[in-house]
């Protein structure tokens, strides 16, 4: 099973994600709820995948993800955004985020989008 | 109503974090309003609620709520990012607590499984006019900005820097690209696109070419597709292969072209006007965001500890269990076949039992125990509200915030403290004239204290305005007959109190606030379902002083049985100062019958259970019975029983609602079970006095 990080500040937005992951067959290793959190597990847990949110306290994801991919540049981080985050999701695919998602999310998207990235090598 | 997510624990989180962020959104303004306007980190904070709000309601399909809640996070995105000057702080605090409310109310909604169908147009529509009068009140900033963006617009192919002006590749492509409907952002994915592409190609050419800066790039890509046009040596399939591997692929176009034609044809057009930058400079713009640091006080506390949430059945069962364990192991203990056998290992280890449980008991309780700030902290936004509505100037002052109740009586306690509250501003709290006046200070101040005091909880609403008139109190009095005792027999303090009393009201008109007479009934209807007490007294001209007494918990109290005839009565230990045989001339009796006793030089009534109940019991002669002092409300009597049994921690029972309404017996407040099986009643000494 593949195992993933999810970060967001919502603990809303980690429950729903959590669901749709537990139903597809992915193991959700861990959870944060900010950016430095989010580092700190990834280099504990090191997961194949990180869901990680934009906007969050303490820590950014696009900070979040500069930092993981120094500790790991083959990292595999998809970001999480809403409508009108464009410009920071284009900062965060040319930091080497893989792919995003858009808030609200379908089922369908979330796994679609994960299965892709992990099959990219 | 949601019909994406059904399942329930989606829901529950969904209402219960949004919940908390409200309470923390609204903190958050009224101390901004305090402190004159918005710190960066207050900004950054509301946005940041907001956001997630969005988001939220947006995935339980609340269309209403994620639309206001967009419409404040696009005003709180300007303020971040522009940091205009000249905003009307006022005019924002207003906006935000109207979305406040807004939100509260449709969350009600959610809750009782209504329909959420709130308008929040006109709300957003506000908003959106206030937004764009600051924008142009605060557009020389604004144009700057665009100018730039119009320099660096250009940009839109990608050269490798070692091959500047001709490129010797072997392989030319041109792809295009369809994305499956809905992914939203294709003007992004098409990004994505590009940017991975640069590791394997050295010419890159697409269109539309704005994918970058203009959104509207995503509705082209849409319906005419995105092309690309590219030079590299790697082969077909592994171009293919990359290509396949884009989220959302509906559809792909490679085509390998012969020569290099078109592409220098489309290259050629665009070259007069193009510049070497990288792509990665047109970025600079975005992300602000990480810059700011944050100082988050009260989620960076609960951050530290580790905390879950339980839900309240939960708690309200286990509290059951422990009740039941206690009868329980009374029965063991006190079982009448142990009865009098030498057991010396037996009690021991009944002892150890008994230390075990009584720790379970207290941890249970205080599970339970949730601290009164939320609920006191509640009531900042009445003040506000109210003062800005009346016109008065107040501050509100919380004292003991930490103080602990239980969960269930938490509830109950949140809209009678609303209305005392807002007593206290309607009737105590004078206008600033008449303060100034008076020689006190222009802003009142309103004091919510609590405090323990012995198994009970103190709290005290306290305002430093004109106080209760006595006359005016006596005459509403009178004119209602709600006169129990008279005039010249009350202490103040006796009629103060008469403000309690159903149907009472000195105020002459009645306002949207009070004046109806129901809200201080209300309130003690509330108190006295949760086993409290309400009192109040007063200074005239200076303060009114209302009190809440409310007991720790309800379900398990120390009890001393006793015995009269052949029935059980259990008397609250708390309750109790002492107990003795009487002698036969102690008591004297008065000319109306009721008997009496002293003690130490006080005058104590004395009440004959068996003749109070009824019960049948050979022990009627003074001498051969036992008297308990018990004392409520400062007011003590004595209790004439026929022995004492032995102090028992009891769990109180409610009466069954069949005796309750059948017939209404004065003086008892529950029921249990003692260790031998048998019911025994126990007393409610405030109702007896």
């Amino acid at each position: 099973m593949k195992r993933v990080l999810i970060a967001d500040d919502a603990a809303f937005m980690r429950m729903a994600i959590k669901t749709i992951l537990d139903k597809n067959g992915f193991e959700v290793v861990g959870e944060a709820e900010n950016g430095r959190i989010a580092v700190r597990k990834f280099e504990e847990l090191k997961p194949d995948i990180v869901t990680m949110d934009i906007t969050m306290p303490e820590m950014t994801g696009l900070e979040a993800l500069k930092s993981i991919k120094k500790i790991d540049p083959g990292a595999k981080v998809i970001m999480i955004s809403a409508m009108g985050q464009e410009v920071m999701v284009m900062e965060a695919i040319t930091l080497g985020a893989k792919s995003f998602i858009v808030k609200p999310f379908k089922e369908g998207h979330v796994i679609k989008t994960l299965n892709k990235v992990l099959l990219d090598i | 109503m949601s019909s994406y997510y059904s399942n329930e624990p989606m829901l529950d989180m969904f209402i219960f974090e949004t919940s908390q962020l409200i309470e923390q959104l609204e903190t958050s303004i009224l101390s901004s309003e305090k402190s004159s306007c918005y710190t960066q980190s207050a900004i950054n904070e509301i946005f940041r609620i907001m956001h997630t709000i969005k988001g939220s309601s947006a995935m339980m399909m609340f269309e209403n709520i994620s639309c206001l809640a967009h419409a404040i996070e696009d005003l709180f995105y300007f303020l971040r990012e522009e940091k205009p000057q000249k905003v009307d702080c006022a005019v924002i605090s207003d906006l935000v607590l109207e979305s406040i409310d807004f939100i509260k109310i449709e969350i009600e909604k959610v809750k009782n499984g209504d329909t959420v169908d709130g308008k929040a147009i006109s709300l957003i529509d506000n908003i959106e006019v206030f937004l764009s009068s600051l924008k142009q009140n605060n557009a020389s900033s604004a144009s700057a900005d665009t100018k730039e963006n119009n320099d660096v617009r250009k940009q839109q192919y990608y050269i490798s820097p070692d091959r500047a002006n001709s490129s010797v590749a072997k392989n030319t492509f041109k792809a295009v690209i369809f994305f499956e409907e809905g992914c939203e952002m294709e003007n992004i994915r098409a990004y994505a696109i590009i940017h991975h592409l640069k590791e394997l190609a050295d010419e890159v050419f697409y269109t539309p070419e704005d994918i970058i800066d203009n959104d509207n790039s995503a509705q082209v890509i849409r319906k005419e597709g995105f092309s690309i046009y590219l030079k590299t040596d790697c082969p077909y399939e592994k171009l293919h292969d990359f290509f396949m591997q884009t989220v959302f692929l509906k559809k792909l176009e490679l085509t390998q072209m012969d020569n290099d034609d078109e592409l220098k044809q489309i290259c050629g057009e665009k070259r007069e006007d193009s510049n070497q930058n990288s792509e990665e400079q047109v970025l600079h713009n975005g992300d602000k965001e990480g810059k700011s640091t944050f100082n988050n006080e009260i989620k960076a506390a609960s951050a530290q500890q580790s905390i879950i949430n339980v839900s309240v059945t939960k708690l309200d069962k286990l509290m059951d269990l422990v009740g039941e364990m206690v009868i329980a192991e009374a029965m063991v203990v006190q079982n009448p076949d142990l009865k009098g056998l030498q057991l010396d290992n037996f009690q021991k280890a009944a002892r150890q039992l008994n230390k075990i449980t009584s720790e379970m008991q207290d941890m249970v309780m205080s599970i339970r125990m949730v601290p009164l700030s939320a609920s006191f902290h509640k009531m900042h936004r009445i003040v506000r509200d109210m003062c800005r509505k009346l016109g008065k100037e107040a501050k509100l002052e919380i004292i003991g915030e930490e103080t602990e109740v239980d969960k269930n009586i938490i509830e109950h306690i949140s809209d009678p403290l609303m209305h005392l509250v807002r007593n206290a501003l309607d009737h105590g709290i004078e206008s600033t004239e008449d303060r100034q006046a008076a020689g006190k200070p222009q802003t009142a101040t309103i004091t919510l204290e609590a405090k323990n005091a012995g198994s009970d909880v103190l709290i005290i609403v306290k305002d430093d305005g004109k106080g209760l008139n006595k006359e005016k109190i006596l005459e509403k009095a009178r004119k209602n007959e709600l006169m129990q005792k008279a005039e010249s027999d009350m202490t103040d303090k006796e009629i103060y109190n008469l403000i309690f009393l159903p149907g009472f009201s000195t105020k002459d008109n009645v306002t949207e606030f009070s004046g109806r007479g129901v809200g201080m009934d209300v309130v003690t209807k509330n108190i006295e379902a949760v086993g409290g007490s309400i009192s109040v007294d007063s200074t005239p001209g200076n303060e009114t002083a209302i009190t809440l007494k409310i007991p720790l918990t309800l379900a398990i109290i120390d009890g001393m049985n006793i015995k009269v005839g052949n029935s059980r009565y259990t008397i609250p230990t708390i309750s109790i100062q002492e107990s003795f045989r009487p002698k036969e001339n102690d008591i004297v009796s008065d000319p109306d019958g009721n008997e009496m006793i002293m003690v130490r030089g006080q005058c104590y009534p004395v009440i004959r259970l068996h003749e109070h109940f009824g019960v049948k019991t050979e022990i009627e002669e003074f001498i051969n019975g036992i008297l308990i002092m018990v004392e409520s409300e400062e007011k003590a009597f004595c209790i004439f029983a026929d022995e004492l049994l032995g102090q028992q921690q009891v769990v109180v029972k409610t009466l069954p609602n069949y005796i309750k309404n059948y017939k209404n017996i004065n003086g008892l407040s529950g029921c249990t079970l003692l260790g031998d099986g048998s019911i025994s009643l126990i007393l409610d000494i405030g109702e007896l006095v």
